[in-house]
């Protein structure tokens, strides 16, 4: 346990090989991951925030030992991920979104008693282990159950207290959230940051720009295969340092507006967003320039929502910074 | 010790995952028993009426032989579609003892065909179960079902590589039988396939089971049946080690 | 000329949409080595057990081979469109819904067909097995209409797969039963007789006895009506499996299962 780092990834990469076709199979090299380089404390949480297809999911897969990088080299509790799977595989858990990875004819007790067995939780703890994560996560009572009878959130629950049955010292957790009501993710994001706070290192990645802020001591946003900047949340909302916000809901956008919007002095980037019968649109331009003005210039005519012209949130900073990869 | 823990709990609950699936359980029961009515006619019209019985045990076996070839083979893609595959594949053991328990459990749930036909056989066809070894063929019973098992394991290691591990699953259903003499032994087949039968641990189980319904020395065959699964165990643990680390490089783990 | 380009094309286009999960490799394991495997087994199996010659087991188990891929090919046509999600559209479609599924059948049978074709080749050359070469347009014939008779048999039971969960069962039980019941491999004289009554309704067991009749050098008239009773086997269930489509279809948007699986 020589090192100081829980995780640490130096030039991460990976190509997958594909073949499709049938009847002329053609040959595609697809680079999910280029280059990625990170340290992870103990005991930290750390955010993978990216967009979807970014290459969080590969990132997880190489350092849970599920991925061998086509080059560069990782260590998790200092043992090669490699080379050290066995080592590597007994300090840490991994969880992941959706319904899929449970033994759905299974109960979860039955689901939790043999993963313990896999992990190789002692006998004489199994029993004392699982009814206490039943506890945490709240399946206490429903254990004997199939699992296929669950919600999606309690079949997230039930990943969870499968991912920490053998007390891992690190926790991967990949989307966790994804399709999961929000009181049962407010109550997830709980979980985790009491495990957090307990001394487990948790990797985390996530597209929840909100998830991420609140949970996370660093983030690492990721697009294209890149780590595109890496601090602490506050750290990361000076990416949009110099910037101001004016969002506009508005029936109709045209086409047109948009692009003279895009191209005036000033204005960094524009989005627009469908959110039932109105629009938002967003306009990111450098603070010293008034641009509200201009907006509701170029879109006199039109029947417009509320007006805002605010700071510039977390979420303002990712997309600056996704948009400027 | 805690490998045998971990193999017998393993096992018990994935035969109790596998027996839970109507399509499995239908599969297992009804299909052995439409080939028993096969065997018993075509025994008949070669007049054969006196191996009935041996015609129900040998279509139970190559029930049993069904169930392990796609169990092991269906399983892992099964686990793969699941996503479990994963999971499993992650824990801080030896593959082979994760995917072992699998394909023993393929091979408990293939007695359902055994039983099935035994049962069909008494009942539609008033076939009597006097046993000529009724201890020896219990014991052989076992021996086969665990020795496939372990079989199962270097099939399966074969097909944690190959995405569409049943369509080679499917080609393999009936050469076995008919190289093993499952449902009756082939004196008729080219000689290059005596020395192919020696070596598959079905020749053996069918023909210890065979043995123990209608006499003969059971124990040889039991005992080869058992030697030659071991040492499948074996070569399946060494390539399973292998085939794992491949997996891993080509990304064929997960169903991406 | 249009409902024959919609039957064509549509089915063409669904067929490899479903199959392109496989490889070029996997195809002729499944579909060309298994069944020969198939026809090895039944063949050695008579001649050990004395049952009948070799034409009879030849003939008749590699007309039967055709039935793998037509009875899944059929369930196929129907349960994976609706286990993709595209069973919906396709219901939705102005065109002929009648027209759309009989064109998904004609690729499977097409399949089969050559596969009947490559495992009489094959096992006829392994196990030495003559036939006069005057019968090969008669030979293929028959397969072909059993062939056809099957993929509606198996659309029938893709249809039946609208309405219970599990329709790999139906189609995993029924090609077993077509093993038993065709009389392609016990002569029906050493059947019961509800069992060949059963036989006489279902796809095969009449292709399979033209056959036997064009390999034995017979000629076309002796053949005649077994392959008129094999098309008429297979009209049966192409008629059955649109009424069933459409019961199940109405019956389905009524209760809102279409596209539960």
């Amino acid at each position: 346990m020589g090192s100081d780092y829980a995780i640490e990834a130096d030039d991460l990469r990976r190509t997958y090989r594909a073949r499709t076709g049938w009847l002329k199979p053609t040959r595609t090299e697809v680079e999910a991951v280029r280059g990625v380089t990170f340290e992870v404390g103990r005991g930290e949480l750390f955010g993978l925030l990216g967009p979807n297809g970014a290459g969080k999911t590969t990132t997880i897969k190489m350092l849970n030992t599920l991925l061998i990088p086509t080059s560069g080299t990782a260590r998790v509790g200092g043992f090669d991920v490699v080379k050290q799977t066995k080592q590597v595989r007994r300090r840490i858990g991994y969880v992941f979104g959706g319904d899929r990875g449970l033994y759905d004819r299974l109960s979860a007790l039955d689901n939790l008693r043999y993963f313990a067995e896999l992990y190789g939780v002692a006998p004489r703890e199994q029993k004392r282990r699982i009814a206490e994560l039943l506890d945490l996560v709240g399946l206490a009572g429903r254990e004997r159950e199939r699992v296929e009878g669950y919600s999606r959130g309690m079949r997230q629950r039930l990943h969870i207290a499968r991912g920490l049955l053998h007390s891992p010292d690190v926790l991967f957790l990949d989307e966790p959230s994804i399709g999961v009501d929000p009181v049962a993710a407010r109550e997830l994001r709980r979980t985790v940051g009491d495990l957090a706070a307990t001394g487990t290192t948790v990797l985390l990645t996530t597209h929840y720009m909100a998830e991420a802020d609140e949970l996370c001591d660093r983030i690492a946003v990721i697009s294209d295969g890149c780590i595109q900047a890496l601090g602490t949340p506050a750290e990361l909302r000076k990416h949009a340092d110099g910037f101001r916000v004016v969002e506009v809901e508005a029936y109709g956008v045209p086409d047109t507006a948009v692009d003279t919007l895009r191209g005036l002095p000033g204005v960094r980037e524009t989005a627009v967003e469908v959110k039932g019968a109105l629009q938002l649109l967003t306009v990111h331009s450098d603070a010293h320039v008034d641009v509200q003005g201009d907006v509701l210039r170029e879109l006199a005519g039109i029947r417009l929502g509320r007006v805002n012209s605010r700071e510039p949130t977390l979420e303002d900073a990712y997309v600056a910074i996704v948009s400027a990869a | 010790m805690s490998t045998l823990r971990l193999l017998l709990v393993g096992t018990l609950l994935h035969a109790k995952q596998i027996s839970r699936s109507p399509f499995e359980v239908a599969i297992a029961l009804v299909v052995p028993v439409v080939q028993a009515t096969l065997a018993v006619y075509l025994f008949r019209s070669g007049g054969e009426q006196h191996r009935l019985l041996e015609a129900a045990v040998g279509a139970g076996v190559m029930g049993v032989w069904s169930s392990v070839l796609f169990g092991s083979g269906g399983a892992i893609q099964n686990q793969r579609w699941q996503g479990t595959l994963e999971m499993i594949m992650m824990a801080p053991r030896r593959p082979a003892l994760v995917i072992l328990p699998i394909t023993i459990a393929t091979g408990i749930t293939g007695t359902y065909a055994l039983l099935a036909t035994l049962a069909w056989g008494r009942l539609l066809y008033g076939i009597r179960l006097d046993f000529a070894h009724p201890v020896a063929f219990v014991v052989a019973a076992v021996v086969c079902v665990v020795g496939l098992g372990m079989f199962g394991l270097l099939l399966a290691a074969t097909f944690v590589l190959m995405r569409n591990a049943n369509a080679l699953a499917n080609t393999l259903e009936y050469p076995v039988w008919l190289v093993s003499g499952m449902l009756v032994p082939i004196t008729v087949l080219p000689a290059w396939t005596v020395p192919v039968a020696a070596i598959l641990p079905t020749t053996w189980g069918a023909r210890a089971l065979r043995e123990a319904t209608s006499g003969g020395p059971v124990w040889p065959s039991v005992a080869l049946c058992l030697g030659i699964s071991l040492i499948c165990l074996l070569v399946g643990f060494l390539v399973m080690g292998r085939v794992e680390r491949r997996a891993r490089a080509a990304a064929t783990l997960a169903l991406a | 000329m249009k409902t024959i380009r919609l039957m064509a094309v549509g089915g063409t286009i669904a067929y490899r949409a479903l199959f392109n999960w496989t490889t070029p490799g996997m195809f002729v394991g499944t579909l060309l080595v298994g069944p020969l495997f198939q026809l090895l087994f039944f063949a050695y199996l008579g001649r050990q057990l004395q049952v009948a010659d070799d034409r009879f087991y030849i003939v008749g188990n590699a007309v039967l081979t055709a039935s793998l891929a037509c009875v899944f090919g059929g369930t196929m046509a129907v349960a994976n469109e609706r286990r993709y999600g595209t069973l919906g559209h396709v219901l939705l479609s102005p065109r002929s819904r009648t027209l759309i599924f009989w064109g998904r059948v004609l690729p499977y049978a097409g399949n089969g067909l050559l596969i009947a074709v490559v495992t009489l080749t094959v096992g006829a050359l392994l196990l030495g097995l003559r036939i006069p070469l005057s019968a090969l347009p008669g030979l293929l014939l028959a397969m072909a209409a059993g062939s056809l008779a099957c993929g509606f048999f198996g659309l029938t039971l893709g249809a039946l797969g609208l309405r219970f969960r599990d329709v790999w069962v139906i189609s995993n039980v029924a090609v077993a039963l077509l093993l038993l019941l065709t009389g392609v491999n016990v002569p029906a004289d050493g059947l019961p007789g509800w069992m060949v009554t059963v036989g006489q309704w279902l796809p095969i067991t009449h292709a399979a006895s033209a056959a036997r009749s064009f390999a034995a050098g017979e000629g076309f008239a002796s053949a005649a009506p077994a392959l008129g009773r094999e098309l008429l086997v297979g009209a049966v269930y192409a008629a059955a499996a649109v009424i069933l489509l459409k019961i199940f279809e109405t019956e389905s948007r009524r209760r809102a299962s279409l596209d539960t699986y």
